[in-house]
C-alpha cells in the first residue's frame, strides 16, 4: 500500500473506502466485461458478425487493459481483489453481457453498446469523485472513460445511429490506458 | 397499493432477507430483482430503504432506469 498516498487522498476529502469499493466493482466489470465479449464475438458471424467482429475484438482487449490498469491502483490505496472469482463477478459495477436469446448481429451489438454505455457512467462517477482530488486515479479513469466513450459510438454507429466520429485503430489498442500498462 | 412512512422503508434495505425498496418523488419500486441493488446497495454508494429523490439529482443517469421496476406502492409523509 502506498500510505501517504492514500492520506492525501483522504485529506482531499474523499471517502477512499467507498472509492476502493467502487473501483474494485468496476474492475469487475471489465473482466467479466472481457470474458462476456469473448462470447459475443465467437457469435458474430455471417456477413453482418464478421463486419463487427474486429471492432468488437478491440473493445474486447481494451476491456481487459482496463482492467489490468485498474488493480495497481487498487492496492496502492490499500484495497484489493476478493478471493473468490465468484464474488468478483457478483460485484460487477454493469449488468453481465450476455448472449442475447435471439442471436444475431443487431441483437448482439445491442449487448455490446449497453455495456459500454454502463461503464462511460462508472468512470464519468469516479471522475466526478475525484476531480481534483485524487489526481491518480482521475487520471486512469479518465483515461479509461476515453475509450469507453468510444468504444460506445463505434457500437451505436453501428446500430444506425449516427456516424461516430472516428476511425478504427490503426494496429495499436487502448491509445489513452496504455501509459498505465507500461 | 400500499403507503410507506420513511421509517416503515428502512425495513426494506435488501439486507437479511429483506426485499429492496427504494422511493424515488413519492412513489416506492422494489428494485429486489436488479444485479446492480444486490443486497440493497447500488454502486458502493446508495443503499435501498431510503428516499433516493434528492441523491438521483448527481447520479450518472436519469429517472427511466428507475422506472423499469414494479411499482409497489407510494411514500406516506
Ligand atoms: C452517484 C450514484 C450512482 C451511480 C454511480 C449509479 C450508477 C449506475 C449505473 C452504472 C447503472 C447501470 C446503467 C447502465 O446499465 O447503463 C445504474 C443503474 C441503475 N441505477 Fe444507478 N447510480 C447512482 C445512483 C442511483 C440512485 C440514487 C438511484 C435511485 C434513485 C439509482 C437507481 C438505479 C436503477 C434502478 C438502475 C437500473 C438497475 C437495473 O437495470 O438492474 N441509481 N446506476
Amino acid at each position: 500500500m502506498a500510505k501517504v498516498a492514500r492520506e492525501m487522498v483522504e485529506r482531499a476529502g474523499i471517502d477512499v473506502d467507498k472509492l476502493l469499493e467502487l473501483l474494485i466493482k468496476n474492475a469487475a466489470a471489465e473482466l467479466t466485461t472481457y470474458y462476456y465479449y469473448t462470447i459475443l464475438r465467437a457469435n458474430l458471424i455471417g456477413l453482418e458478425g464478421e463486419t463487427i467482429k474486429e471492432i468488437a475484438e478491440i473493445a474486447r482487449i481494451e476491456d481487459r487493459n482496463h482492467f489490468e490498469a485498474l488493480v495497481p491502483r487498487i492496492y496502492e490505496l490499500g484495497g484489493k481483489l476478493p478471493n473468490d472469482m465468484k464474488e468478483f463477478h457478483d460485484m460487477s459495477a454493469c449488468p453481465p453481457a450476455r448472449l442475447p436469446e435471439k442471436l444475431n448481429a443487431k441483437e448482439i451489438l445491442k449487448v455490446l453498446v449497453e455495456a459500454e454505455r454502463c461503464a462511460v457512467r462508472g468512470y464519468t462517477q469516479i471522475c466526478n469523485m475525484t476531480a481534483g482530488k485524487d489526481h491518480r486515479t482521475y487520471d486512469l479513469a479518465l483515461a479509461i472513460l476515453n475509450e469507453e466513450i468510444e468504444h460506445e459510438s463505434w457500437f451505436s454507429e453501428f446500430l444506425g445511429e449516427g456516424p461516430s466520429g472516428h476511425f478504427m485503430r490503426r494496429g495499436e489498442t487502448s491509445p489513452f490506458v496504455s501509459k498505465f500498462l507500461k | 397499493m400500499k403507503f410507506y412512512t420513511l421509517d416503515m422503508l428502512k425495513k426494506y434495505n435488501g439486507r437479511n432477507g429483506n426485499p429492496s425498496y427504494i422511493a424515488f418523488k413519492g412513489k416506492i419500486y422494489d428494485v429486489s430483482k436488479s444485479f446492480l441493488w444486490k443486497n440493497g446497495k447500488h454502486q458502493a454508494l446508495h443503499s435501498a430503504g431510503m428516499d433516493l429523490t434528492e441523491a438521483l439529482k448527481k447520479a450518472p443517469h436519469g429517472e427511466d432506469f428507475i422506472k423499469r421496476f414494479p411499482l409497489i406502492g407510494y411514500l406516506k409523509i
